[in-house]
Protein backbone atom coordinates (compact mmCIF):
# COMPACT_ATOMS: atom_id res chain seq x y z
CA UNK A 1 0.00 0.00 0.00
CA UNK A 2 1.43 3.55 -0.69
CA UNK A 3 2.06 5.64 2.24
CA UNK A 4 0.61 9.11 2.25
CA UNK A 5 2.35 11.81 3.03
CA UNK A 6 1.33 13.65 6.25
CA UNK A 7 1.53 17.10 6.44
CA UNK A 8 1.43 20.09 8.83
CA UNK A 9 -2.66 19.98 8.21
CA UNK A 10 -3.25 16.69 7.90
CA UNK A 11 -1.12 15.18 10.66
CA UNK A 12 -3.68 15.24 13.67
CA UNK A 13 -6.41 13.36 11.00
CA UNK A 14 -3.55 10.64 10.44
CA UNK A 15 -2.95 10.02 14.22
CA UNK A 16 -7.10 10.28 15.05
CA UNK A 17 -6.91 7.41 12.39
CA UNK A 18 -4.38 5.67 14.38
CA UNK A 19 -6.16 5.49 17.02
CA UNK A 20 -9.38 4.13 15.43
CA UNK A 21 -11.14 7.37 15.26
CA UNK A 22 -12.47 9.28 11.89
CA UNK A 23 -12.76 12.91 12.21
CA UNK A 24 -13.36 16.09 10.31
CA UNK A 25 -12.60 19.07 11.29
CA UNK A 26 -15.75 21.97 12.59
CA UNK A 27 -15.27 25.79 12.10
CA UNK A 28 -15.42 27.52 15.41
CA UNK A 29 -16.67 30.78 13.53
CA UNK A 30 -19.42 28.74 11.69
CA UNK A 31 -20.10 25.12 12.90
CA UNK A 32 -19.34 24.14 8.83
CA UNK A 33 -17.37 20.33 8.77
CA UNK A 34 -14.73 20.16 6.30
CA UNK A 35 -12.83 17.55 4.83
CA UNK A 36 -9.92 17.52 4.16
CA UNK A 37 -8.14 19.38 6.56
CA UNK A 38 -7.59 23.02 6.47
CA UNK A 39 -6.57 25.67 8.72
CA UNK A 40 -9.09 27.90 7.53
CA UNK A 41 -12.70 27.93 6.47
CA UNK A 42 -13.58 27.80 2.94
CA UNK A 43 -16.78 29.57 4.22
CA UNK A 44 -16.20 32.32 6.64
CA UNK A 45 -12.35 32.44 6.27
CA UNK A 46 -12.40 31.67 10.15
CA UNK A 47 -8.89 30.02 11.48
CA UNK A 48 -10.55 29.00 14.19
CA UNK A 49 -11.28 24.94 14.20
CA UNK A 50 -11.68 22.11 16.24
CA UNK A 51 -11.77 17.84 15.61
CA UNK A 52 -14.94 16.15 15.95
CA UNK A 53 -15.59 12.74 15.32
CA UNK A 54 -17.96 11.71 13.08
CA UNK A 55 -20.50 8.69 12.83
CA UNK A 56 -18.41 6.68 10.46
CA UNK A 57 -21.18 6.38 8.38
CA UNK A 58 -22.13 7.19 4.71
CA UNK A 59 -23.64 6.48 1.27
CA UNK A 60 -21.75 6.14 -1.63
CA UNK A 61 -21.46 8.74 -4.31
CA UNK A 62 -19.95 7.11 -7.07
CA UNK A 63 -17.45 4.44 -7.54
CA UNK A 64 -14.97 3.16 -10.01
CA UNK A 65 -13.96 -1.34 -10.73
CA UNK A 66 -10.33 -1.18 -11.29
CA UNK A 67 -9.03 -3.76 -13.92
CA UNK A 68 -6.02 -2.47 -14.96
CA UNK A 69 -3.08 -3.00 -12.59
CA UNK A 70 -1.25 0.74 -13.20
CA UNK A 71 1.32 -1.01 -11.12
CA UNK A 72 2.57 -4.34 -10.59
CA UNK A 73 1.32 -4.39 -6.86
CA UNK A 74 -2.17 -4.31 -8.11
CA UNK A 75 -1.97 -7.18 -10.63
CA UNK A 76 -3.07 -9.34 -7.80
CA UNK A 77 -5.89 -7.36 -6.25
CA UNK A 78 -7.68 -6.43 -9.62
CA UNK A 79 -10.56 -5.84 -9.97
CA UNK A 80 -11.57 -4.10 -7.14
CA UNK A 81 -14.09 -1.49 -6.41
CA UNK A 82 -13.26 2.07 -5.20
CA UNK A 83 -15.37 4.14 -4.02
CA UNK A 84 -16.28 8.14 -3.29
CA UNK A 85 -18.50 8.36 -0.12
CA UNK A 86 -20.66 11.16 1.08
CA UNK A 87 -20.28 11.31 4.71
CA UNK A 88 -23.77 10.81 7.20
CA UNK A 89 -23.54 14.48 8.64
CA UNK A 90 -22.52 17.01 5.48
CA UNK A 91 -23.57 16.00 1.90
CA UNK A 92 -20.20 17.70 0.89
CA UNK A 93 -18.14 15.87 3.29
CA UNK A 94 -16.68 12.95 0.80
CA UNK A 95 -14.13 10.94 1.42
CA UNK A 96 -12.56 8.41 -1.01
CA UNK A 97 -11.57 4.59 -0.04
CA UNK A 98 -11.94 0.43 -0.81
CA UNK A 99 -13.73 -1.78 0.04
CA UNK A 100 -12.25 -4.86 1.41
CA UNK A 101 -14.33 -8.32 1.20
CA UNK A 102 -17.02 -6.84 -1.08
CA UNK A 103 -18.02 -7.70 -4.69
CA UNK A 104 -17.72 -5.05 -7.23
CA UNK A 105 -21.53 -6.00 -7.97
CA UNK A 106 -22.79 -5.33 -4.64
CA UNK A 107 -21.93 -1.57 -5.51
CA UNK A 108 -24.63 0.96 -6.29
CA UNK A 109 -25.54 4.24 -5.86
CA UNK A 110 -26.79 5.86 -2.64
CA UNK A 111 -25.43 2.31 -0.55
CA UNK A 112 -24.87 2.33 2.35
CA UNK A 113 -21.49 2.45 4.11
CA UNK A 114 -19.72 1.94 7.54
CA UNK A 115 -15.86 2.72 7.79
CA UNK A 116 -13.66 0.30 9.26
CA UNK A 117 -9.99 0.72 10.12
CA UNK A 118 -7.15 -1.02 9.32
CA UNK A 119 -3.72 -1.04 10.60
CA UNK A 120 -1.50 -2.23 7.83
CA UNK A 121 1.71 -1.91 9.52
CA UNK A 122 3.58 -0.16 12.58
CA UNK A 123 2.72 3.86 12.10
CA UNK A 124 0.08 2.73 8.90
CA UNK A 125 -3.77 2.74 9.60
CA UNK A 126 -6.30 3.46 6.62
CA UNK A 127 -10.08 4.43 6.57
CA UNK A 128 -11.58 1.31 4.08
CA UNK A 129 -15.72 0.66 4.14
CA UNK A 130 -17.77 -1.87 4.66
CA UNK A 131 -21.54 -2.16 3.73
CA UNK A 132 -23.85 -1.70 6.29
CA UNK A 133 -26.15 -5.21 6.34
CA UNK A 134 -29.65 -5.08 6.49
CA UNK A 135 -30.60 -7.14 9.27
CA UNK B 1 -9.78 44.98 -20.58
CA UNK B 2 -12.89 44.80 -22.49
CA UNK B 3 -14.02 41.51 -24.03
CA UNK B 4 -14.34 43.59 -27.47
CA UNK B 5 -10.91 45.27 -26.74
CA UNK B 6 -9.12 41.87 -26.92
CA UNK B 7 -11.63 40.19 -29.78
CA UNK B 8 -9.88 39.08 -33.30
CA UNK B 9 -6.99 41.19 -31.79
CA UNK B 10 -4.33 38.35 -32.03
CA UNK B 11 -4.13 35.38 -34.23
CA UNK B 12 -2.85 31.72 -35.26
CA UNK B 13 -0.63 32.06 -38.17
CA UNK B 14 1.26 28.84 -38.28
CA UNK B 15 0.61 25.33 -36.73
CA UNK B 16 3.33 22.57 -36.84
CA UNK B 17 3.55 18.93 -35.54
CA UNK B 18 6.62 16.46 -34.59
CA UNK B 19 5.93 12.76 -35.72
CA UNK B 20 3.47 10.59 -33.51
CA UNK B 21 4.91 7.44 -31.74
CA UNK B 22 4.66 4.91 -29.57
CA UNK B 23 8.47 5.93 -28.92
CA UNK B 24 10.00 8.80 -30.41
CA UNK B 25 13.35 7.82 -29.88
CA UNK B 26 14.55 11.46 -29.31
CA UNK B 27 14.47 14.02 -26.30
CA UNK B 28 11.55 15.76 -25.76
CA UNK B 29 13.94 18.76 -26.70
CA UNK B 30 14.55 17.70 -30.10
CA UNK B 31 10.27 16.80 -30.23
CA UNK B 32 9.75 20.72 -29.17
CA UNK B 33 12.31 21.82 -31.59
CA UNK B 34 10.63 19.54 -34.55
CA UNK B 35 7.13 21.13 -34.01
CA UNK B 36 8.06 24.88 -33.30
CA UNK B 37 10.24 24.49 -36.77
CA UNK B 38 7.57 23.39 -38.53
CA UNK B 39 5.00 25.55 -37.26
CA UNK B 40 7.29 28.84 -37.95
CA UNK B 41 7.49 27.26 -41.45
CA UNK B 42 3.85 26.70 -41.93
CA UNK B 43 3.65 30.81 -40.96
CA UNK B 44 6.42 31.81 -43.28
CA UNK B 45 8.22 32.76 -40.42
CA UNK B 46 11.74 31.64 -39.17
CA UNK B 47 13.16 30.83 -35.67
CA UNK B 48 14.72 34.70 -35.57
CA UNK B 49 11.32 36.25 -36.17
CA UNK B 50 10.05 34.84 -32.71
CA UNK B 51 10.20 36.87 -29.36
CA UNK B 52 8.45 34.76 -27.11
CA UNK B 53 7.49 31.03 -26.20
CA UNK B 54 4.97 29.48 -24.26
CA UNK B 55 4.63 25.39 -22.80
CA UNK B 56 3.02 23.62 -20.11
CA UNK B 57 4.24 20.81 -18.28
CA UNK B 58 4.31 18.54 -15.16
CA UNK B 59 8.20 18.12 -15.01
CA UNK B 60 7.64 15.93 -18.41
CA UNK B 61 8.86 18.21 -20.95
CA UNK B 62 12.08 20.80 -21.79
CA UNK B 63 10.89 24.58 -20.42
CA UNK B 64 11.37 27.58 -22.44
CA UNK B 65 14.39 28.48 -20.86
CA UNK B 66 15.98 25.45 -22.56
CA UNK B 67 14.18 25.71 -25.74
CA UNK B 68 15.13 28.92 -26.27
CA UNK B 69 19.10 28.91 -26.00
CA UNK B 70 18.93 25.76 -27.69
CA UNK B 71 16.99 27.68 -30.95
CA UNK B 72 20.10 30.82 -30.58
CA UNK B 73 16.85 32.98 -29.13
CA UNK B 74 19.32 34.81 -26.66
CA UNK B 75 16.65 37.74 -25.87
CA UNK B 76 13.38 36.77 -25.20
CA UNK B 77 11.05 39.34 -24.31
CA UNK B 78 7.71 36.86 -23.23
CA UNK B 79 7.64 33.58 -22.15
CA UNK B 80 5.82 31.39 -19.98
CA UNK B 81 6.52 28.22 -18.48
CA UNK B 82 2.99 27.12 -16.81
CA UNK B 83 2.71 24.29 -14.63
CA UNK B 84 0.04 21.68 -15.85
CA UNK B 85 -1.61 19.28 -17.78
CA UNK B 86 -4.63 19.11 -19.93
CA UNK B 87 -6.29 22.24 -18.44
CA UNK B 88 -3.88 24.97 -18.99
CA UNK B 89 -3.09 23.62 -22.71
CA UNK B 90 -5.63 26.51 -23.85
CA UNK B 91 -4.48 28.82 -21.10
CA UNK B 92 -0.88 28.98 -22.45
CA UNK B 93 -2.07 30.09 -25.90
CA UNK B 94 -4.83 32.86 -24.53
CA UNK B 95 -1.79 34.08 -22.57
CA UNK B 96 0.04 34.63 -25.78
CA UNK B 97 -2.23 35.93 -27.03
CA UNK B 98 -2.77 38.81 -24.33
CA UNK B 99 1.18 39.57 -24.41
CA UNK B 100 0.49 39.75 -28.20
CA UNK B 101 -2.19 42.29 -27.89
CA UNK B 102 -0.60 44.48 -25.16
CA UNK B 103 2.37 44.39 -27.43
CA UNK B 104 4.99 41.95 -25.08
CA UNK B 105 5.80 40.00 -27.59
CA UNK B 106 4.79 40.16 -31.46
CA UNK B 107 5.48 36.33 -32.28
CA UNK B 108 5.14 34.01 -29.45
CA UNK B 109 5.46 30.21 -30.76
CA UNK B 110 2.99 28.05 -27.68
CA UNK B 111 4.44 23.99 -28.02
CA UNK B 112 3.89 20.67 -26.13
CA UNK B 113 6.53 18.15 -26.11
CA UNK B 114 5.64 14.69 -24.35
CA UNK B 115 7.22 11.26 -24.49
CA UNK B 116 3.73 9.77 -23.29
CA UNK B 117 4.04 6.48 -24.04
CA UNK B 118 7.76 5.95 -24.11
CA UNK B 119 8.90 8.03 -21.07
CA UNK B 120 6.45 9.48 -18.80
CA UNK B 121 3.32 7.48 -19.47
CA UNK B 122 0.51 10.05 -19.12
CA UNK B 123 -2.19 7.29 -18.23
CA UNK B 124 0.34 6.37 -14.93
CA UNK B 125 0.48 2.60 -15.51
CA UNK B 126 4.25 2.49 -13.26
CA UNK B 127 4.46 5.79 -12.57
CA UNK B 128 2.33 5.52 -9.22
CA UNK B 129 1.17 8.00 -7.20
CA UNK B 130 2.30 10.88 -5.37
CA UNK B 131 1.32 10.86 -2.07
CA UNK B 132 1.13 14.37 -1.07
CA UNK B 133 -1.58 17.07 -1.13
CA UNK B 134 -4.71 15.90 -1.37
CA UNK B 135 -4.05 12.88 -3.18
CA UNK B 136 -2.09 11.43 0.54
CA UNK B 137 -6.37 10.75 1.36
CA UNK B 138 -6.38 8.52 -1.94
CA UNK B 139 -3.36 7.12 -2.94
CA UNK B 140 -3.29 4.39 -0.14
CA UNK B 141 -6.11 3.00 -1.89
CA UNK B 142 -4.62 2.84 -5.25
CA UNK B 143 -6.39 5.55 -6.35
CA UNK B 144 -4.57 8.30 -8.68
CA UNK B 145 -4.44 7.61 -12.14
CA UNK B 146 -6.44 9.48 -14.88
CA UNK B 147 -8.83 6.81 -16.21
CA UNK B 148 -10.11 5.91 -12.43
CA UNK B 149 -10.77 10.20 -11.59
CA UNK B 150 -12.57 10.60 -14.92
CA UNK B 151 -14.48 6.97 -14.72
CA UNK B 152 -15.48 8.32 -11.06
CA UNK B 153 -17.34 11.12 -12.33
CA UNK B 154 -18.81 9.11 -15.54
CA UNK B 155 -20.45 6.42 -13.18
CA UNK B 156 -22.33 9.42 -11.39
CA UNK B 157 -23.60 10.89 -14.50
CA UNK B 158 -24.51 7.32 -15.62
CA UNK B 159 -26.52 7.40 -12.12
CA UNK B 160 -27.77 10.76 -12.78
CA UNK B 161 -28.89 10.80 -16.15
CA UNK B 162 -29.31 7.08 -17.73
CA UNK B 163 -25.98 7.93 -19.51
CA UNK B 164 -24.52 4.31 -20.89
CA UNK B 165 -21.35 2.79 -21.91
CA UNK B 166 -22.97 2.58 -25.32
CA UNK B 167 -23.03 6.11 -25.75
CA UNK B 168 -19.54 6.44 -24.32
CA UNK B 169 -18.98 3.57 -27.14
CA UNK B 170 -20.27 6.18 -29.70
CA UNK B 171 -18.18 9.30 -29.20
CA UNK B 172 -14.77 6.54 -29.79
CA UNK B 173 -16.92 5.19 -33.23
CA UNK B 174 -17.12 8.86 -34.47
CA UNK B 175 -13.71 9.84 -33.80
CA UNK B 176 -12.36 6.85 -35.17
CA UNK B 177 -14.16 7.52 -38.32
CA UNK B 178 -12.66 10.99 -38.88
CA UNK B 179 -9.11 9.57 -38.23
CA UNK B 180 -9.75 7.37 -41.03
CA UNK B 181 -9.80 10.35 -42.48
CA UNK B 182 -6.68 11.72 -41.20
CA UNK B 183 -3.49 10.82 -42.44
CA UNK B 184 -1.75 12.21 -39.31
CA UNK B 185 -4.01 9.75 -36.74
CA UNK B 186 -2.26 6.81 -35.36
CA UNK B 187 -5.42 4.94 -35.18
CA UNK B 188 -7.14 4.27 -38.52
CA UNK B 189 -9.03 1.44 -38.55
CA UNK B 190 -12.91 1.87 -38.29
CA UNK B 191 -13.98 0.73 -35.13
CA UNK B 192 -17.91 -0.26 -34.62
CA UNK B 193 -19.97 -0.31 -31.44
CA UNK B 194 -19.39 -3.55 -30.87
CA UNK B 195 -15.69 -3.72 -30.97
CA UNK B 196 -16.13 -0.67 -28.35
CA UNK B 197 -18.37 -3.45 -26.07
CA UNK B 198 -15.66 -6.40 -26.32
CA UNK B 199 -12.62 -3.99 -25.44
CA UNK B 200 -11.40 -4.77 -21.97
CA UNK B 201 -12.14 -3.22 -19.22
CA UNK B 202 -9.46 -0.60 -17.32
CA UNK B 203 -11.72 0.91 -14.95
CA UNK B 204 -14.98 0.49 -15.10
CA UNK B 205 -17.16 2.13 -16.60
CA UNK B 206 -14.45 2.50 -18.99
CA UNK B 207 -13.09 -0.17 -20.94
CA UNK B 208 -9.92 0.24 -23.01
CA UNK B 209 -11.59 2.02 -26.34
CA UNK B 210 -12.56 4.84 -23.97
CA UNK B 211 -9.32 5.91 -23.07
CA UNK B 212 -7.09 8.29 -25.04
CA UNK B 213 -3.80 7.15 -26.68
CA UNK B 214 -0.24 7.98 -24.73
CA UNK B 215 1.54 8.84 -27.34
CA UNK B 216 4.97 10.56 -28.05
CA UNK B 217 4.81 13.79 -30.18
CA UNK B 218 5.15 17.83 -29.89
CA UNK B 219 2.40 20.35 -31.08
CA UNK B 220 3.21 24.04 -31.78
CA UNK B 221 1.07 26.98 -32.68
CA UNK B 222 1.98 30.49 -33.59
CA UNK B 223 0.49 33.51 -31.88
CA UNK B 224 0.73 36.75 -33.32
CA UNK B 225 -1.24 40.13 -33.47
CA UNK B 226 -3.97 39.42 -36.46
CA UNK B 227 -2.41 42.92 -38.46
CA UNK B 228 0.70 40.45 -38.45
CA UNK B 229 -1.24 37.51 -39.70
CA UNK B 230 -2.75 39.33 -42.50
CA UNK B 231 1.03 39.71 -44.02
CA UNK B 232 1.85 35.91 -43.42
CA UNK B 233 1.72 32.83 -45.49
CA UNK B 234 -1.72 31.31 -44.39
CA UNK B 235 -5.63 32.58 -44.22
CA UNK B 236 -5.33 34.08 -40.78
CA UNK B 237 -7.56 32.24 -37.99
CA UNK B 238 -8.20 34.84 -35.52
CA UNK B 239 -8.93 34.52 -31.82
CA UNK B 240 -12.32 35.28 -30.89
CA UNK B 241 -12.24 34.38 -27.25
CA UNK B 242 -10.07 32.89 -24.56
CA UNK B 243 -10.98 32.19 -21.55
CA UNK B 244 -8.98 30.18 -18.39
CA UNK B 245 -9.58 29.49 -14.98
CA UNK B 246 -12.96 28.48 -13.24
CA UNK B 247 -13.13 25.21 -12.58
CA UNK B 248 -12.70 22.65 -9.73
CA UNK B 249 -11.01 19.48 -8.84
CA UNK B 250 -12.03 16.09 -7.41
CA UNK B 251 -9.24 16.23 -4.90
CA UNK B 252 -11.33 19.03 -3.39
CA UNK B 253 -13.78 19.25 -0.69
CA UNK B 254 -17.33 20.54 -1.54
CA UNK B 255 -18.05 18.44 -4.41
CA UNK B 256 -22.04 17.96 -4.02
CA UNK B 257 -22.58 18.06 -7.72
CA UNK B 258 -20.14 15.66 -9.74
CA UNK B 259 -21.41 16.01 -13.40
CA UNK B 260 -20.60 19.80 -13.86
CA UNK B 261 -16.79 20.09 -15.19
CA UNK B 262 -15.33 23.69 -14.68
CA UNK B 263 -16.68 24.39 -18.30
CA UNK B 264 -20.45 25.36 -17.62
CA UNK B 265 -18.68 28.45 -15.53
CA UNK B 266 -16.10 29.60 -18.39
CA UNK B 267 -17.87 29.20 -21.20
CA UNK B 268 -20.59 31.51 -20.50
CA UNK B 269 -17.33 34.10 -20.12
CA UNK B 270 -15.75 32.56 -23.51
CA UNK B 271 -19.25 33.04 -25.38
CA UNK B 272 -19.77 36.77 -24.27
CA UNK B 273 -15.79 37.29 -25.14
CA UNK B 274 -16.65 36.10 -28.37
CA UNK B 275 -19.99 37.68 -29.12
CA UNK B 276 -21.29 34.18 -29.85
CA UNK B 277 -22.92 31.67 -28.71
CA UNK B 278 -23.33 27.61 -28.60
CA UNK B 279 -25.49 28.11 -31.92
CA UNK B 280 -22.41 29.54 -33.89
CA UNK B 281 -19.53 26.85 -33.89
CA UNK B 282 -19.42 25.11 -36.95
CA UNK B 283 -16.71 22.85 -35.54
CA UNK B 284 -16.10 21.67 -31.74
CA UNK B 285 -12.46 20.30 -30.83
CA UNK B 286 -13.19 19.06 -27.85
CA UNK B 287 -10.57 17.48 -24.85
CA UNK B 288 -11.02 13.64 -25.05
CA UNK B 289 -9.35 12.17 -22.59
CA UNK B 290 -11.68 9.80 -22.21
CA UNK B 291 -15.01 9.35 -24.28
CA UNK B 292 -17.54 11.10 -21.31
CA UNK B 293 -15.09 14.28 -21.45
CA UNK B 294 -16.91 14.68 -24.94
CA UNK B 295 -20.11 14.00 -23.71
CA UNK B 296 -20.12 16.23 -20.26
CA UNK B 297 -18.24 19.29 -22.45
CA UNK B 298 -21.34 18.90 -25.08
CA UNK B 299 -24.00 19.84 -22.41
CA UNK B 300 -21.27 22.32 -20.43
CA UNK B 301 -20.37 24.31 -23.25
CA UNK B 302 -24.19 24.71 -23.66
CA UNK B 303 -24.69 22.38 -27.19
CA UNK B 304 -27.19 20.42 -25.46
CA UNK B 305 -29.07 20.13 -22.28
CA UNK B 306 -27.32 18.90 -18.77
CA UNK B 307 -27.26 15.26 -19.21
CA UNK B 308 -28.53 14.96 -22.66
CA UNK B 309 -24.74 14.49 -23.68
CA UNK B 310 -24.93 11.06 -24.81
CA UNK B 311 -28.42 10.98 -26.48
CA UNK B 312 -26.93 13.97 -28.47
CA UNK B 313 -23.90 11.78 -29.55
CA UNK B 314 -25.93 8.90 -30.42
CA UNK B 315 -28.30 10.72 -32.76
CA UNK B 316 -25.40 11.61 -34.91
CA UNK B 317 -25.32 15.41 -34.43
CA UNK B 318 -21.37 14.83 -33.94
CA UNK B 319 -20.23 13.15 -36.58
CA UNK B 320 -18.34 15.14 -39.91
CA UNK B 321 -21.92 14.96 -41.33
CA UNK B 322 -23.98 16.45 -38.47
CA UNK B 323 -24.93 19.82 -36.96
CA UNK B 324 -21.77 19.87 -34.84
CA UNK B 325 -18.68 18.03 -36.01
CA UNK B 326 -16.87 17.21 -33.12
CA UNK B 327 -12.86 15.79 -32.69
CA UNK B 328 -12.93 15.94 -36.37
CA UNK B 329 -8.77 15.06 -36.48
CA UNK B 330 -10.38 11.47 -34.22
CA UNK B 331 -8.83 13.42 -30.73
CA UNK B 332 -6.84 11.96 -28.58
CA UNK B 333 -8.67 8.55 -28.76
CA UNK B 334 -7.39 8.30 -32.29
CA UNK B 335 -5.28 10.51 -33.64
CA UNK B 336 -2.75 10.85 -30.86
CA UNK B 337 -2.22 12.58 -27.55
CA UNK B 338 -0.55 16.23 -27.74
CA UNK B 339 -2.32 17.17 -24.35
CA UNK B 340 -4.35 19.71 -26.04
CA UNK B 341 -2.53 21.57 -28.73
CA UNK B 342 -3.25 19.22 -31.69
CA UNK B 343 -7.04 19.99 -30.56
CA UNK B 344 -6.28 23.57 -31.59
CA UNK B 345 -4.07 22.79 -34.43
CA UNK B 346 -7.03 21.31 -36.09
CA UNK B 347 -9.26 23.60 -35.71
CA UNK B 348 -7.03 26.14 -36.93
CA UNK B 349 -7.02 23.39 -40.16
CA UNK B 350 -10.49 23.28 -39.62
CA UNK B 351 -11.20 27.07 -40.30
CA UNK B 352 -8.27 27.74 -43.52
CA UNK B 353 -10.13 25.05 -45.18
CA UNK B 354 -7.58 22.59 -45.42
CA UNK B 355 -8.39 19.73 -43.14
CA UNK B 356 -8.90 17.81 -46.72
CA UNK B 357 -11.24 15.03 -46.54
CA UNK B 358 -12.56 15.82 -43.11
CA UNK B 359 -12.70 19.23 -43.94
CA UNK B 360 -16.44 20.59 -42.24
CA UNK B 361 -17.91 22.40 -45.41
CA UNK B 362 -17.96 26.30 -44.78
CA UNK B 363 -16.73 25.91 -40.97
CA UNK B 364 -15.77 29.57 -40.05
CA UNK B 365 -15.75 29.58 -36.19
CA UNK B 366 -14.55 26.53 -34.16
CA UNK B 367 -14.31 25.76 -30.35
CA UNK B 368 -11.09 23.92 -28.72
CA UNK B 369 -11.00 22.96 -25.58
CA UNK B 370 -8.96 21.94 -22.52
CA UNK B 371 -9.61 19.29 -20.09
CA UNK B 372 -12.73 20.42 -18.50
CA UNK B 373 -11.94 21.22 -14.84
CA UNK B 374 -11.93 17.59 -13.30
CA UNK B 375 -8.43 18.04 -12.62
CA UNK B 376 -6.34 20.68 -10.90
CA UNK B 377 -9.41 23.08 -10.97
CA UNK B 378 -8.53 24.90 -14.00
CA UNK B 379 -9.56 24.66 -17.20
CA UNK B 380 -9.28 27.16 -20.28
CA UNK B 381 -10.62 27.24 -24.15
CA UNK B 382 -10.58 29.14 -27.38
CA UNK B 383 -13.16 30.97 -30.03
CA UNK B 384 -11.38 30.82 -33.14
CA UNK B 385 -13.10 32.74 -36.38
CA UNK B 386 -11.56 32.02 -39.84
CA UNK B 387 -10.40 35.13 -41.83
CA UNK B 388 -10.32 33.46 -45.49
Amino acid sequence: MTAPVEDRDSAPWWAAVRAHRLTVQRCDGCATLRFPPRSVCARCRSRASAWVEVCGRGTVASWVVVHHAFLPVYAGAVPFAIALVRLAEQEDLVMYGDLPGTAPGELAPGLAVRAVFEDVEPGLTVVRWRPERSA
Amino acid sequence: MAADAFRDRTAIAGVGYAPFSRDSGVSTLTLAVDAITAALDDAGLTVDDVDGLATHRVGDSTPPWVVAPALGLDDLRWYLDQFGGGSVSHAIVGQAAAACALGFADVVVCYRAINARSEFRMGATGRGPSPTHDAQYQAPYGYFAPPQQFAMMARAHMTKYGTTTGHFGQVAVQQRANAALNPRAMRRDPITAEDHAASRWVVEPFRLLDCCLETDAACAVVVTTAEHARDLRRPPVDIAAAAWGGGHTFLNEGRRELTVTGAAALAPRLYAQAALGPSDIDVAELYDCFTYSVIVQLEDYGFCAKGEGGPFVASGATTLGGALPVNTHGGFLSEGYVHGLNHLAEAVQQLRGQAGARQVPGAEVALSTSQPGYVMGSTSALILRGAR
